[in-house]
């Protein structure tokens, strides 16, 4: 028999890292290089298929780099989160355990995949010393580098972060 | 438009200009070089075909259009400021020549702005009228509906008020319940009973608004109450682990909010730890969607029902009804009439009965002898109230005398006089006990007498029962009428 489960997730990160991008090409699957800025929250939905039935993703795309402890709101009740940051901009991953601090403080148990966005304007030899470098910065939890532009492990992603959230 | 025309002029003297010079080639031509005469046909052709272009008006009209138009665009795209101000005294005149020429495109082309303006001034000014009546109510719980008339005339808001209150239209379009942390959607009625496609985005939107109100301005214990989106307002009655938002359009019915908040309150009561825990599984929910469905129903819109036939059964009683009450009606009419009929028989006005036997003695003039078995119990004092009270019926009788004209009597009580034989009759005065009476007159019950007062002589009727008289009352005495 079918089974349909809501699931609010997240997108945690700082400003421009990708976000609204990967959202919108997890959602519409598209891209636009024009950027944005998020006011506030933008929220979207997509239905993934799995074994059981249908996983709905809620997804809120939070306003890049928000003090998430004066909104905390919007942390309530998140099933798992995305945290990503922009490959190009070391500082950007330094944020990650920012959020995952305030994001944990919320929800203890909240699941976390790590997301380093802009993949496709890395150059493709990545040196094993500055991965492993990369890899660091996620915390030792699971992460993906994806690319909105060229849509590179987006879908793989969200999937990733519906395993998770099955698991816990 | 003078800029077009400019325009066009300026491509017909292009026009005429490479014409004049063609023609000017061709003479060249004909005269310096000898061209062939193929190339001189050949010119005189298109210089043929050009003088046609050129003169054909419309022709050149639809050539330039396009170009025209591009024109426009560019000279808006690149200055709109200057474009601005060139049209805009030609607007206000060109709206005016319109509105003239044209009324009813015009409104048709402005009803959706100025319709929407309209809309939106009327709805709130039907605010504005809820809220000061509700302003004015609010002061005191309300236990029952039935009681609203009274509390809201002792609130000082007439029956009038309540009742346009009442009548203001209003619709519930949507219910939500909505968890509170997560923003997830917990159950959806919708009026028109299609299940929205976008209810969880809506529902998360509505938790983000009032997520960043109460962050932002709000306070821990505050939270929103109504969002307004045109013609549409949102409620929200706030529950610990869950809340109802209920979309409405127009202004909501007296107590509309006290049953959204006993609703949300219920569902706490019976479910809380379940809306608390609820993760996405609605398997793990309660049956909320029926209850919602139910409140929803409370506020839809009744159709008037036709009239039902009635049924054999129902004639039946009717007609059996009908029967019943013409035969109570026929009753009481015959009791009614009966009973007016005998009154003066079973209630008569109230009289004095003495028994007096008259004993026919010899004429005793100014004297008489009466053997009465009671002494009537009366005062002394004649007034208008006195009622005296003989026990037993009288039984005078009026036997022939022998004095035909007058008959010496004496007043058996206090009595009044009257004008006429009658009891209805004006009160002349009232005659004490004892004072002698002459007798004129006798019709039926009453007689007609006369006595002595300071003021001279006195005639009026009395009931015969009050008098006693000396001799019987001759036959001459009595008269057939008063």
């Amino acid at each position: 028999m079918s089974h349909t489960l809501q699931k609010k997730i997240c997108l945690l990160g700082d400003f421009a890292v990708g976000k609204t991008s990967l959202v919108r090409r997890f959602v519409e699957g598209r891209f636009d290089d024009r950027y944005l800025s998020t006011i506030g929250v933008k929220i979207s939905r997509r239905a993934l298929t799995r074994p059981y039935g249908t996983l709905n993703f809620l997804v809120w795309d939070l306003a890049g780099g928000e003090n998430y402890e004066s909104h905390s709101s919007y942390l309530a009740g998140v099933a798992g989160a995305l945290i990503v940051c922009d490959l190009t901009r070391r500082v950007t991953m330094a944020a990650l355990q920012r959020y995952t601090s305030q994001l944990r403080a919320v929800n203890p148990k909240t699941v976390c995949v790590y997301l380093g966005n802009k993949a496709d304007v890395l150059d493709r030899q990545i040196p094993e010393a500055d991965l492993q470098m990369l890899c660091a910065n996620f915390l030792g939890g699971p992460y993906l580098l994806t690319s909105a532009r060229t849509g590179e492990n987006v879908e793989a992603a969200f999937t990733l972060l519906a395993e998770q959230i099955e698991q816990a | 438009m003078r800029e077009l025309e400019l325009e066009l002029e300026a491509l017909q003297r292009q026009a005429e200009a490479r014409l004049a010079n063609l023609q000017a080639e061709l003479d060249r031509a004909r005269v310096a070089d000898g061209l062939a005469a193929e190339r001189l046909e050949a010119l005189q052709t298109e210089v043929d075909e050009l003088r046609r272009v050129v003169n054909d008006y419309e022709g050149l009209i639809q050539k330039l259009r396009p170009a025209i138009s591009e024109l426009l665009a560019h000279a808006i795209h690149n200055s709109r400021d200057e474009m601005a101000e060139a049209l805009g005294p030609v607007m206000g005149e060109a709206i005016r020549v319109q509105i003239r020429d044209s009324r009813q495109d015009m409104v048709e082309a402005l009803y959706p702005i100025i319709g929407e303006t309209v809309q939106k001034a009327i709805g709130e000014f039907t605010r504005e009228f809820q809220r000061n009546i509700d302003a004015r109510l609010k002061s005191a719980f309300r236990p029952a509906n039935a009681l609203d008339a009274v509390e809201a005339r002792l609130h000082g808001v007439s029956t009038a008020e309540l009742t346009l209150r009442d009548a203001i239209p209003f619709t519930l379009n949507e219910l939500f319940v909505i968890q509170h942390g997560s923003g997830l959607l917990l159950a959806h009625y919708s009026q028109s009973g299609q299940s929205a496609s976008d209810s969880d985005l809506i529902s998360g939107m509505l938790t983000a608004i009032r997520d960043f109100v109460r962050d932002s301005f709000g306070k821990e214990q505050t939270e929103l109450e109504e969002v307004d989106y045109g013609e549409q307002n949102i409620l929200l009655e706030h529950g610990r682990a869950a809340y109802v938002a209920a979309v409405i359009t127009g202004v909501e019915p007296l107590g509309f909010r006290a049953r959204l908040r006993r609703f949300i309150s219920d569902l706490h009561v019976k479910h809380e730890a379940q809306l608390r825990a609820y993760n996405g599984d609605p398997a793990s929910l309660p049956a909320l969607q029926p209850k919602l469905v139910r409140l929803g129903e409370e506020f839809a819109p009744s159709a008037p029902s036709a009239p039902k036939p009635l049924s054999r059964a129902q004639r039946n009683v009717l007609v059996v009804g009908m029967a019943g009450l013409l035969l109570c009606m026929g009753l009481t009419l015959f009791y009614g009439y009966f009973t007016f009929k005998l009154w003066p028989v079973a209630f008569q006005p109230p009289s004095a009965t003495p028994t007096i036997t008259l004993t026919p003695t010899h004429p005793q003039p100014l004297s008489f002898t009466s053997t009465a078995t009671h002494t009537p119990t009366s005062t002394a004092t004649p007034t208008a109230t006195f009622t005296p009270t003989p026990p037993n019926t009288p039984t005078a009788s009026l036997p022939p005398s022998h004095t035909p004209t007058s008959l010496a009597a004496v007043a058996f009580g206090n009595v009044w006089a009257r004008e006429a034989p009658d009891f209805e009759a004006p009160q002349v005065v009232a005659i004490a006990i004892d004072t002698p009476l002459t007798v004129r007159a006798a019709f039926g019950e009453w007689v007609q007498v006369e006595w002595q007062t300071p003021e001279g002589a006195r005639l009026g009727w009395v009931p015969v029962r009050w008098v006693t008289f000396q001799a019987p009352v001759p036959p001459a005495l009595i008269t057939p009428t008063p």
